[in-house]
């Protein structure tokens, strides 16, 4: 199994679940984190008094997959969140040693 | 729906008494019989285990008391057992605590939930400040088996403990109901309410009954809570047999399988669910009344300052221990208005309303409905309340006495109407109301990073009247589900606002405000913020600045109402650049889009081409054909100047051909009769036309004493716009205003934008606003030999904002130029 996190552009969240959701992923933690990578901060002037934005609204998308379903799952995730643009995010792959469904004591796979 | 098996009881014939008590109550909803049925089988129980455990060891000294819910006889089929053995004093043998611990363990096996505290008669007429639950549980003692004389010897001492310690204990249980409530936020109105906890709930129930025994209160209201009684009886019943665990939560699942059941009359969740919050309304308001009532006798100073408050009181009506009273109830049939009196007392003290005043308003709301639906416009009484800076509080006293469905009738429509959202914590009617007490609570964050932005915005506006109406109006659609609630709530407000008698350029207002509340919401989280095109796209959706500000401020106080945690500093921040990627865009708009009217009438389109695309969205069909026809009936050469009152304020309106300093000299010449520029627009058609528009209000009060004064004024600026008086003459006269005390002043601020627009120089100022600034800024450009294209001008409080686009020769200004006005233009900032 494999954990990816998923940095995105807020406005492409609905776009990405709706995709994963194409392809059978239903289950996924999201949050509302903020940051920044390659793409920095910018300086912005309102009424004369400049804000550095140097974190920028993000979100995050966590979800755990079948390591046989990963790169379908990398490649519908990419193609549903790039705009093609500085600031679209990052995805994060992890080894999953076990997973564990609290209601009913599945384990592995069985657990996603 | 699945109904856990009944209760086993290892008594002979308790399950199958629990199993018939089931099925009759889901036959008849009767939640009493189950509780006396259950008080009865548990005494047994209790009884029998001490008969075979206890009562060999003490044939004296050890009595056993029910005490709690299960002492009132109110054990729900799964509620928890409370039991006190009494004791007389000295340590137990080992014997006696061997025999203690086979009675608990035989009421264990029997499969109930025993808690159980051993006590003296001393220890019970002890008062345990870190455990007051303990004395109030025993104020609703019963006696079941035992040592009867060990027993009378409590109930003996116990008259002198309360006398002693009843106020302290009422505190006690008030502070513990205040922290109880707070973790429910103050409010009834869950959509899935924890019946037994939640304010309105059993235990408001059981803190009524609690002051009573204390003699805190009176007992008048005991009938009145009857009904509440039973039916939140019966729901927490059927939640334990639902669940067969002490579960006290009413969610949907447990809501639609209530409504399936053959002993509530309700066809739909949202109909039981009505009667749910109706019922626990009325707990609510009976448990407030007792709080208050208590609470306003521990504190001399508190005492202090209510009374003083009575002095709050007028013709109208008399303020007396914190609650307001009509002076003459009698009245409300001949004077239906005193209601509207009532609601602005209300907004601007902040005083509860007395008992005997909602129901005076009760009795006559019948004839109150009739005026209100009648032709009398409300919008100047409502207007004036929702001004008030405690409107919500207002508003919320309106609409417990039914008076806000009177005299708005659609709101009767989301009155406890439950949606089901996974966001969304409260009713609509309450999600409603909490919006309106958010924008309340915003001048209080000026200082808070993240909620001050949004401060500062409120305080830009000129009336909050209209953010709090259109707030009403936004979710009122939801009652009706046939179409998408933003329509629906808007068609409601169109066919209302207009009855309510406000103006048309407000209605307009209102119904764009209400249509369009999640836009922002929507951009916020669907759209991509650094595409330009997002930008334009809210910016031809809203139109003006103005707008932009009272959207945002809605959108602010709307999701900050669906549940305590939904406006997260990342929904401020996204809100934020939502507004700022549109106010960049409008104010970019201001000088690069143009009319270019196509099928109006050749006189009208040679007046329109060129007046920025603002010009037609601030002002409504009527203004722009009276511009239209002031500027036809000017002279080649001449200029109209038209000075009108308007809410306090004045208007000023300038039709001139443009030329060098004109508009500089026309804020000197405002500035030169003591006048005060709040607003100020400057606009030009391609014809060489200028528009000019200042809005001023008068702090010497000069022109309302002296009504000479204005043509005097009129005439002058005639003067002034046709170069025939030097107005630097005009402002030797002006007097000089006292500066600001150090801590309140606002330093200056100048920013150059050369990027902004194609044709000109954005140069935006923050400033302390004072009389006579916006010449002594203007001056500076005209001097310099700049033109100014387009001028925005507006105040918030003591700062002035303003925002110029400059040319020089029809280009943008040079960056040397830039540089060389920055000093002076600091120079007139800091006066």
């Amino acid at each position: 199994m494999k954990k990816i996190e998923a940095i995105i552009q807020p406005f492409k969240l609905e776009e990405v679940k709706e995709a994963l959701k194409a392809i059978g992923i239903d289950g996924m933690t999201v949050t509302e984190v903020r940051g920044h990578g390659r793409q920095k901060g910018h300086k912005e002037v309102y009424r004369g008094q400049e804000y550095m934005v140097d974190l920028l609204p993000k979100v995050k998308l966590e979800l755990v997959v079948p390591s046989s379903r990963l790169e379908e799952v990398i490649k519908t995730l990419t193609a549903a969140a790039r705009t093609g643009k500085i600031g679209d995010g990052k995805l994060f792959l992890y080894d999953v040693a076990e997973a564990v469904r609290i209601r009913n004591d599945d384990r592995g796979e069985a657990a996603l | 729906m699945t109904v856990e098996k009944p209760l086993s009881n290892p008594l002979a014939g308790g399950a199958q008494a629990a199993g018939d008590t089931q099925a009759r109550f889901l036959r008849t909803g009767d939640a009493e019989q189950v509780l006396e049925q259950r008080s009865r089988w548990v005494d047994s129980v209790v009884t029998a285990a001490y008969e075979a455990h206890l009562a060999p060891v003490f044939s004296t000294g050890m009595a056993v008391l029910a005490v709690g819910g299960y002492g009132r006889r109110e054990l729900f089929p799964h509620s928890d057992i409370d039991v006190l053995l009494l004791v007389a004093p000295g340590d137990p043998t080992g014997v006696a605590k061997e025999a203690l611990s086979r009675f608990l363990q035989s009421i264990w096996d029997s499969e109930l939930r025993l808690s159980h505290s051993v006590r003296t008669v001393k220890e019970c007429c002890e008062l345990h400040e870190q455990n007051v639950e303990l004395n109030i549980s025993l104020l609703d003692q019963r006696f079941l088996t035992g040592d009867e004389a060990l027993h009378r010897e409590l109930l003996a001492r116990t008259p002198k403990f309360l006398g002693a310690n009843r106020l302290q204990l009422a505190r006690h249980l008030c502070k513990l109901t205040r922290q109880r409530h707070a973790k429910f936020h103050d409010t009834i109105h869950h959509l899935e309410p924890n019946i037994k906890e939640a304010p309105g709930g059993l235990r408001d129930l059981q803190l009524l009954h609690w002051l009573r025994c204390l003699e805190m209160t009176s007992s008048s209201e005991d009938a009145q809570m009857e009904q509440p009684r039973r039916f939140l009886h019966s729901m927490r019943c059927y939640l334990h047999y639902r669940s067969g665990r002490d579960n006290n939560l009413l969610n949907f699942e447990a809501q639609e399988a209530i409504t399936e059941q053959s002993f509530l009359p309700f066809e739909d969740p949202s109909h039981s669910m009505r009667e749910y919050y109706r019922h626990a309304r009325a707990v609510h308001r009976a448990a407030l009344r007792d709080l208050e009532s208590v609470e306003s006798r521990h504190s001399s100073l508190l005492a202090g300052f209510r009374d003083w408050r009575t002095r709050l009181s007028n013709s109208d009506f008399t303020v007396s221990r914190e609650r307001l009273l009509f002076k003459s109830p009698q009245l409300l049939a001949q004077d239906p208005k005193l209601c509207l009196r009532l609601a602005a007392f209300l907004g601007r003290h902040r005083v509860q309303l007395h008992a005997d005043s909602e129901r005076r308003i009760q009795e006559h709301l019948p004839q109150l409905r009739e005026f209100f639906a009648g032709p009398e416009p409300l919008w100047p009484d409502l207007r004036q309340i929702l001004d008030l800076p405690h409107a919500s509080f207002a508003l919320r006293a309106l609409h417990d006495t039914g008076l806000l469905a009177a005299i708005i009738p659609s709101w009767a429509q989301i009155e406890c109407y439950v949606v089901r959202d996974f966001h969304h914590r409260y009713t609509v009617d309450e999600h409603t109301l909490i919006t309106i007490e958010n924008l309340e609570l915003l001048p209080a964050s000026k200082d808070d990073p993240a909620r001050g932005r949004f401060a500062h915005l409120l305080s830009e506006i000129e009336s909050s009247a209209l953010v709090k109406l259109a707030l009403l109006y936004h979710d009122i659609g939801k009652g009706d589900e046939s179409e998408d609630h933003s329509l629906a709530s808007r068609r409601l407000a169109a066919a209302e606002s207009e009855k309510l008698g406000i103006s048309a350029q407000d209605r307009q207002t209102l119904e764009f405000l209400i249509e369009n509340h999640l836009i922002l919401s929507g951009a916020m989280t669907g759209r991509d913020l650094d595409d330009p095109d997002t930008a334009t796209w809210l910016a031809h959706k809203i139109t003006t600045l103005e707008r932009l500000k009272l959207l945002t401020l809605m959108t602010y106080c709307d999701i900050g109402a669906v549940n305590p945690t939904a406006l997260s500093p990342w929904r401020m921040e996204q809100l934020w650049r939502v507004y700022l990627i549109t106010y960049r865009e409008l104010t970019r708009e201001l000088k690069d889009e143009m009319i270019t009217p196509s099928d109006a009438a050749p006189e009208l389109r040679r007046f329109l081409t060129g007046f920025p695309t603002r010009y037609l969205r601030i002002h409504s069909t009527q203004e722009i054909e009276r511009h239209f026809l002031l500027d036809q009936g000017r002279a080649a050469d001449g200029a109209v100047v038209d000075i009108t009152r308007q809410n306090g304020v004045y208007q000023l309106t300038v039709l001139a051909n443009d030329r060098h300093f004109l508009f500089a000299s026309l804020a000197g010449a405002v500035a030169s009769f003591g006048m005060n520029i709040l607003k100020a627009e400057a606009f030009a058609n391609t014809s060489g036309t200028v528009l000019d528009t200042f809005v001023f209000e008068d702090p010497q009060r000069t022109l309302d004493l002296n009504p000479q004064e204005l043509d005097r004024m009129r005439h002058t600026i005639e003067r002034v716009v046709l170069g025939r008086t030097d107005v630097k003459k005009l402002l030797g006269k002006r007097p000089r205003l006292m500066p600001p005390s150090k801590g309140g002043r606002i330093t200056g601020r100048i920013t150059f934008d050369n990027e902004v627009s194609t044709t000109a120089t954005l140069v935006e100022v923050v400033a302390e606003d004072r009389p006579g600034l916006l010449y002594d800024l203007t001056a500076v450009f005209s001097e310099a030999g700049c033109n100014i294209e387009v001028v925005l001008v507006d105040t918030e409080a003591h700062r002035a904002l303003d925002v110029f686009y400059v040319t020089q020769q029809g280009s943008k200004l040079p960056e040397p130029l830039l540089e060389s006005l920055r000093a002076p233009l600091l120079a007139a900032c800091n006066g």
